[in-house]
């Protein structure tokens, strides 16, 4: 304490012999700071208290339940020990990179090697409008506007190149599949490759965005409005009338709901894969 | 089918055969719809069995086949056959496996292949025909694989299992062996007989499309949809030249599709996994899932030399029983290794 007590006098001697020096020139070093009498101690100096940072960007570890859509195996004559093996290395790949919760209509950055990209690494934000596959070859669509242009991403969600999923907003929407995004007016596949990620919340339920979105004018690459599709998310009265919803309705098959042939219950496969899943990943 | 007849079959027994008279169905119509069959088609192993009697024949069978399947009844341990050494151009014995589906895999350079999982289920040696016996060219194994019900099979065909010691087989399949190549009947046969990096073919019954026409058959043009042209769209058009006046033999034609043994050649062994006996075999493979098909050592030349110091004639649990859980090829990427970097 001494020492420094001993430099900072000689610190504002040759300060003050600079301002004598330089008395009526214009001054590029300033002084004004420190105008502090030799005689006079400095106050003693208290460290301010530390700020506790919390880190909302981190992504905490989700406490819900939530088994990913291509752990359940699709309804056919296959022998289970098939998907089994798939299941297996599916954990053994999640065990070395997280594969975050998401659903479509989330907004992701996904880093994957690329050996065509400068730094051969290559990162995309877009929101997702599909998830599709069963098992090892599940798959995931990411959308969005790049300089006017439409861009389509489709991931392999397990394949060695994916580096990083990082979530920047999770929410769902009103429905399973926006496809649709396509036809609809640009704003609403268009997102801002440097969004700042949105906290998650561990726990609790996914929050549902009831945005419903306004298309261009017809044609469209699909007939959205047709029942088989069954979207919620689209505002048809704006770009279709009456009639033309009306007539939409030919195609229903309401039967469809009554087909008890055509159901098929996960519920209980789903307990006993996620089990399984949350014992093989905490080994 | 079976069940039916077997059904209807049983009504009639119960009934007695004087009711079954075309009079007595004429004067009651009510009960003419079950009097149709009377010629017996089929035979069921329940015929003249008490219900209890099913039950243990059932159970018991089931144990059977556990003890016969099971490693220590492995005839390799009381008297096994010579064993020679591989030398080149040896050929050895194949396996009988069952599709289980596909599955994607990805290499160290990250690319995407497929794959189909075959797994083999219960393959045994059943029996061996010398050069004599067979074809007077080379010696034969026979192998079948995937256990089925004894019942219903004819009594020839059950000895030459009671012979080799194992449970029936749904399917029996014929090997050309080499000479220094041949297995006593009775010892099991297992994923590990092939190593990731080689390569083989694999032969099985493809999916029957029923008749069909030159267009899916074959791959034919067909004719313009318009322009004119009526009733002649997908067709063959001219089945000949004019000067020949004849129709050639092996002209494409309509006809029955599929259901024909094929071969798929040169197929890839990325994996094995020893412990449930699977194949990771590279692309399709003929037949539908859970069809059961023939694997072996592939006869193209240039793949040939993909086979190194083979496990000959094939792979002994008692030998080589520290073998990893799953053997890859050397490019594969293993899921528990880091993600690619592709610098």
């Amino acid at each position: 304490m001494a020492v420094c007590g001993i430099k900072l006098n000689k610190v504002m001697f040759s300060l003050s012999l600079l301002r004598n020096l330089r008395l009526r020139n214009e001054r590029f070093v300033s002084t004004s700071l420190c105008r502090l009498s030799p005689e006079e101690e400095p106050p003693k100096f208290t460290p301010p208290s530390k700020p506790v940072i919390v880190d909302k960007t981190q992504t905490v570890a989700s406490l819900r339940k939530f088994l990913s859509p291509e752990f359940i195996p699709p309804r056919q004559r296959t022998d289970p020990i098939k998907f089994s093996m798939e299941r297996k290395d599916m954990i053994r790949r999640r065990k070395v990179v997280n594969l975050p919760e998401f659903y479509a209509g989330s907004i992701l950055a996904v880093t994957m090697a690329d050996p065509n990209a400068t730094g051969k690494v290559n990162r995309f934000v877009g929101i997702c409008i599909k998830r599709g596959g069963t098992g090892l070859g599940a798959t995931f669509i990411l959308r969005n506007i790049i300089d006017n242009q439409g861009v389509e991403i489709c991931y392999d969600l397990y394949s060695p190149r994916i580096q990083n999923i990082e979530v920047l907003k999770l929410e769902k929407r009103l429905d399973d599949s926006l496809l649709y995004l396509r036809d609809a007016l640009p704003d609403y596949s268009t997102v801002d490759p440097n969004i700042k990620p949105v906290p998650i919340s561990p726990t609790g339920e996914v929050p549902v965005n009831e945005i419903k979105v306004r298309m261009r004018p017809k044609p469209w690459s699909k007939r959205w409005e047709r029942p088989n599709f069954d979207i919620k998310g689209i505002r048809f009265d704006l770009s279709l009338s009456e009639e033309q919803m009306e007539h939409a309705q030919k195609w229903a098959q309401p039967w469809r709901e009554y087909d008890m042939l055509k159901e098929y219950d996960t519920s209980k496969l789903e307990e006993q894969i996620l089990s399984e899943v949350q014992l093989k990943m905490s080994k | 089918m079976s069940a039916m007849l077997a059904w209807s079959g049983r009504f009639l027994l119960q009934r007695g055969p004087g009711l079954i008279s075309l009079r007595a169905a004429a004067e009651s119509p009510a009960h003419s719809v079950f009097l149709y069959r009377t010629v017996k088609t089929t035979t069921w192993f329940d015929e003249h069995l008490t219900e209890d009697n099913q039950k243990f024949m059932r159970k018991s069978i089931a144990e059977e086949y556990r003890s016969q399947t099971a490693e220590k009844l492995n005839p390799l341990k009381d008297e096994p056959w010579p064993r020679h050494d591989w030398t080149e151009g040896s050929r050895r014995v194949g396996l009988v496996a069952v599709k289980l589906g596909m599955a994607p895999i990805w290499t160290k350079a990250g690319e995407k292949h497929v794959v189909t999982l075959l797994q083999v289920q219960d393959c045994h040696v059943i029996k061996h025909l010398s050069k004599e016996e067979f074809n007077g060219h080379t010696a034969a194994l026979l192998v079948g694989g995937k256990n089925v019900s004894p019942f219903y099979r004819s009594e020839e065909h059950m000895e030459m299992f009671r012979n080799a010691g194992v449970p029936p087989k749904q399917k029996v399949t014929t090997f050309k062996v080499s000479d220094n190549a041949i297995i006593k009947p009775g010892t099991p046969l297992y994923a590990a007989h092939f190593r990731p990096g080689q390569y083989v073919d694999i032969t099985a019954k493809s999916i029957g499309k029923g008749f069909q026409g030159v267009m899916k058959r074959y791959g034919f043009k067909g004719q313009p949809a318009t322009h004119g042209s009526t009733k002649t769209h997908r067709r063959p058009g001219a089945s000949g030249p004019g000067d020949a006046a004849k129709v050639f033999k092996g002209k494409k034609m309509p006809g029955m599709m599929g259901n024909i043994s094929i071969t798929a050649h040169g197929l890839k062994v990325w994996r094995v996994n020893t412990k449930y006996n699977v194949l990771y075999v590279n692309g399709s493979v003929p037949g539908h899932r859970n069809c059961v098909l023939k694997v072996r050592d592939t006869v193209l030349p240039n793949r040939k030399s993909s086979l190194h110091n083979p496990p000959f004639p094939t792979y002994f649990t008692e030998e080589e029983g520290d073998l990893e859980e799953d053997l890859y090829d050397e490019n594969l990427f293993v899921q528990t290794e880091p993600s690619l970097n592709l610098t």
